[in-house]
């Protein structure tokens, strides 16, 4: 291969097995950007750039049509905090994810746990449970809009046999949410489900058989031992929840369109997205962007102190 | 832990089934509720795709009666050309399979080079830029997608712009943006990194002493053992891709160009009461995703694993 051609910083090298990957470094660095290139130029212009101009176009007063710009300091921010519309749409992103996050992992962690014995077709139920995470949530949030299809819907079929009359779900303002909720519910679980069934075929054996050899049931051992074991995996799942329900989009949009019943579905996406490619204001879109994107930092921060304790025993 | 002490001695000391952990030997009726609770749960899981496809054959007059049959009483399979004749559903349906197959093949290659970089190759400011990708990985869609619109608008010499990117469309309406923004994706990369950091050394060096080049080793040696883990990123981002819906939404206005769940929000927004074509439009948004998925799932979730539990 090459001469040795890097002489001077060869003098760090300490330990002799270095020397011989010496005459390599300057090939494989090579190699390692031409490789590399690509990507990371790809993410950088599509990722990076985007994510600092969202936090300069915040401050500016950016018009599409002309092209121009101008230092707008924090009035793009004061314009949306005085908008009771944002503030609602914040609040309801919030209850959103106040049912949908938590509802969702405690059914996961159950099947999870269920579904971790050597039972007969486990594969088909997993793979039943799985389902709804990879199918398109547009197209699925379509087909539950026809269930709660207030006439002759299939939800509101159902309950009659019961002798209930349902609500009109999604255009009724005290139900919108709570159908866009259970529409998201059962197309959460199925992630969490695996990445809590990977997590639990991680958990020794001997900790359930000292436990049961202690006198513990099967509810106790989930509490006391599968439980806290599964810390990190439910600090993962919490923030990857908690980052993924506060971007939801398409079910709203789908299911109660133009911001729902009387503006009572409007979640922060879709305040965003009416800023941006309705009205076409960026800057303000780019504000509405940078208060999403801090709650989503401090959600990460304060979920990773909150189950960060649980986690190594 | 002491608790092997005392068990029989008939069993090694450590048990080492690495399987699905047996809890015991439970009881039979414990086992026929377990199962009832999951046949339960699993039939919830997948009613809403039944109630889809049985809606998708009934006759528009079946649709609209109440209440609603279970199965459709005469099994209208016209609906589904009825329903391509009725909207562009085909285009749609062509269109979200170009971009999802374009962003598979552009993703695997990119992503592979670059992952394969950051595992096995020491270059100065790799800590740098793994830390980039990861934070990548953790910018969320909203918080990019108005600069990726305008980058996109004012692309220079496209769509009737300028130089400077000003006065026409740029990208917009075009293939170029339903394609090329989304391309290269950061957890391919970072999945990329994970599967190759677990080949051996070995290997590598015997190939290196055997005369290859650096990109020699990637693309004969190293790559080929990596089937599954090209798998699994090729699933995710077809899955990724086919699913999509804000940045096609708002970068394409005609009909053309909109992908299937564009085109099916769409149809749903005008024809409210033609749920038997919406459906069958749904059908075709889904299956595909569906069966790719149950004839691969091992790879779909050995990347979720991988992703998540590192």
């Amino acid at each position: 291969m090459a001469a040795p051609t890097a002489a001077p910083p060869a003098t760090r090298a300490v330990a002799g097995a270095h020397r011989r990957s010496r005459p390599l470094g300057h090939e494989r660095r090579r190699a390692a950007y031409l490789m590399l290139a690509p990507g990371m130029l790809h993410l950088a212009w599509w990722i990076g750039v985007p994510t600092v101009a969202t936090f300069v176009l915040a401050f500016t007063r950016y018009d599409i049509l002309a092209g121009t710009m101008a230092w707008a300091g924090l009035d793009n921010f004061v314009a949306i905090f005085r908008d009771p519309v944002w503030w609602t749409a914040v609040w309801n992103t919030v209850v959103y994810t106040f049912f949908t996050v938590p509802v969702a992992m405690a059914i996961a962690v159950v099947i999870a746990v269920l579904l971790n014995t050597n039972l007969r077709a486990r594969a088909w139920y997993r793979t039943a449970v799985f389902m709804p995470h990879i199918t398109a949530t547009v197209a699925i949030a379509l087909v539950w809009m026809w269930m709660f299809e207030p006439n002759i819907g299939l939800f509101n079929w159902v309950l009659s046999w019961f002798g209930v009359r349902g609500p009109a779900w999604t255009s009724d303002p005290a139900w919108a949410m709570t159908s866009v909720i259970l529409m998201s519910v059962w197309k959460g679980i199925g992630l969490k489900m695996v990445i809590y069934l990977a997590a639990l075929q991680g958990i020794p054996h001997d900790l359930y058989e000292a436990a049961e050899i202690d006198g513990a049931g099967p509810v106790r051992r989930f509490f006391a031992v599968t439980l806290p074991l599964l810390g990190p995996a439910t600090f993962f799942v919490l923030v990857v929840s908690l980052i993924e329900s506060f971007q939801v989009f398409e079910q709203f949009y789908v299911l109660t369109p133009e911001g729902g019943p009387a503006g009572s579905t409007t979640v922060m996406t879709y305040e965003i997205y009416k800023s941006a490619f309705q009205r076409f204001d960026m800057s303000v879109a780019s504000a509405q962007s940078v208060v999403l994107f801090v709650f989503l930092l401090v959600l990460t921060i304060v979920g990773r102190r909150f189950t960060g304790r649980d986690d190594v025993a | 832990m002491s608790p092997e002490g005392t068990s029989a001695p008939v069993a090694p000391p450590v048990p080492s089934g690495p399987g699905p952990g047996r809890l015991g030997g439970a009881p039979r009726p414990g086992r026929i509720l377990l199962h009832a609770v999951l046949v339960a749960l699993s039939l919830a899981m997948v009613a809403p795709f039944v109630w889809m496809v049985l809606t998708s054959l009934k006759s528009h007059a079946e649709v609209m009666s109440y209440p609603p049959t279970v199965l459709p009483s005469v099994w209208q399979w016209v609906n589904y050309p009825d329903a391509l004749g009725f909207a562009p559903f085909g285009t749609y349906f062509r269109n979200s399979m170009v971009i999802a197959v374009s962003h598979t093949a552009i993703n695997v290659a990119l992503a592979a080079m670059a992952g394969y970089a950051l595992a096995r190759l020491p270059f100065r400011g790799r800590t740098p830029a793994l830390v980039f990708v990861l934070a990548a990985m953790m910018i969320p869609t909203f918080t990019k997608i108005v600069p990726q619109y305008l980058l996109a608008k004012t692309m220079p010499f496209f769509g009737g712009n300028d130089f400077l990117g000003r006065g026409g469309s740029g990208w917009l309406d075009s293939w170029w943006a339903l394609i090329v923004p989304g391309a290269v994706t950061p957890l391919a990369i970072f999945l990329f990194r994970q599967f190759y950091l677990s080949l051996p050394r070995e290997l590598e060096e015997a190939a290196r002493l055997d005369g290859l080049g650096e990109f020699g080793i990637f693309a004969r040696v190293m790559t080929p053992l990596m089937k599954p883990a090209i798998a699994t990123v090729a699933l995710i981002t077809f899955e990724n891709s086919w699913n999509n819906f804000v940045w096609p939404l708002i970068v394409t206005r005609t009909d053309q160009l909109r992908v299937i769940q564009v085109g099916l929000a769409a149809f749903q927004q005008t024809e409210r009461t033609l749920w038997e074509y919406l459906m069958a439009g749904t059908v075709l948004a889904t299956v595909p995703m569906i069966v790719l998925f149950l004839f691969t799932q091992r790879y779909f979730v050995q990347g979720f694993a991988t992703a998540g539990i590192k």
